[in-house]
């Protein structure tokens, strides 16, 4: 799912297109601030010191292991919380992340697929369902082929995997 | 016609992102009502594990402009390549006024462009013409007037900013002249939508 974009931003990284990298990233860092501050006015403030701090990370020349999107949904996901705390977060908790992450760093880091931790409490047919449906972009009838079962089935457990999802934890 | 559940925007806008639109997430949120949190947690969850969509021009103009703190308007027209002369003489003819007052509409163009025009009354005719001369959402760009610099933007900043000097030629050069009439230039840059 992911293999073509960080082969991208690997290739940006060796060229030193920086800007070009983190321009790449700026859709996804703006729509996650809307998100998370939802809809507020300062959703641009902190997509701003999201930028300005992964460009502050590549300026010195830091390069990580893991790929750089993983990078950057780690700052996005801080630079929000430090917003709600109004900066009370302790800072040193990313940088920590950050140094670890480094490919200076052999220290173990726990890494969790996004979409696996967030489909993780469905059932077994759930989770086929959502992969089906949103990492292999198969509609209700090509899942329902594949599965066996009629579309109008693969809909029903599609919508209540979602409910499911919905109320599940933060 | 009953609203549409968190479940529903939910997958419409997974499935428009997954096709490579560009589905705006406040919009959403807006159609989600009082269910604006779930929905905005799930999103955002789904957003962490897809695949980054590619900017719109429009994000883009906003990075650099808060990058280099110039004002959005003026990095897009540079980006179009195109004089402000060359734009203010389209929207002189786009909107029909007197050429004769092309002087006018320069000074309101340029005040627009360096932020210190307030975009919000601008008629939504100048918006149009603009966005067929520049071809992008020439009033959300505007929008994103500039701020002062912050002392951690300015050591990734390309050369030093001439903001400030742009501002200040702006404020000493006012678009409307005190001992003239409001004409219908006036009313376009400053009436209201």
């Amino acid at each position: 799912m992911h293999d073509a974009r960080d082969a991208e931003d690997t290739r940006l990284l060796e060229a030193g297109e920086i800007t070009r990298l983190i321009e790449s990233y700026y859709g996804v860092i703006l729509d996650r601030c809307h998100l998370k501050l939802r809809g507020g006015g300062d959703a641009v403030d902190v997509a701003h010191e999201v930028v300005l701090r992964l460009l502050s990370e590549l300026k010195r020349g830091r390069r990580y292991r893991v790929p750089f999107r993983v990078v950057v949904h780690k700052v996005i996901d801080w630079k929000a919380k430090e917003h709600f705390t109004r900066g009370k977060v302790q800072e040193v908790e990313l940088d920590e992340w950050l140094a670890l992450a480094s490919t200076e760093s052999t220290g173990e880091l726990d890494l969790d697929d996004p979409f696996e931790s967030w489909i993780a409490p469905l059932t077994e047919l759930e989770q086929t369902v959502l992969r089906l449906h949103y990492l292999d972009d198969l509609d209700f009838q090509e899942i329902g082929r594949r599965l066996g079962k009629k579309p109008n089935a693969v809909h029903q457990i599609h919508f209540r995997a979602l409910a499911k999802l919905r109320k599940g934890p933060a | 016609m009953s609203e549409p559940t968190v479940e529903t925007l939910f997958d419409e806008f997974a499935t428009r992102y997954l096709r490579g639109e560009q589905p705006d997430v406040r919009d959403y949120l807006v159609r989600a009502g009082a269910e604006s949190e779930d929905l905005a947690r799930m999103l955002d969850r789904f957003l962490h594990a897809a695949p980054a969509r590619e900017p719109t021009e429009e994000e883009v103009v906003l990075l650099q402009a808060r990058l280099e703190q110039e004002p959005p308007l003026l990095l897009l027209r540079r980006r179009r390549k195109l004089t402000r002369a060359a734009v203010v003489d389209a929207l002189v003819g786009l909107l029909g006024l007197d050429a004769a007052k092309s002087g006018k509409v320069r000074r309101y163009y340029s005040d627009l462009e360096v932020g210190v025009l307030d975009p919000r009354p601008v008629d939504g005719r100048v918006w149009e013409a603009l966005g067929s001369v520049l071809q992008a959402n020439v009033r959300a760009v505007a929008a994103l007037r500039p701020e002062p610099p912050a002392p951690s933007a300015l050591a990734y900043m390309r050369e030093p900013t001439g903001l400030q000097a742009k501002l200040s030629m702006a404020e000493a050069a006012p678009a409307a002249q005190a001992d003239e009439a409001p004409d219908e230039i006036d009313r376009l840059f400053t009436a209201g939508p």
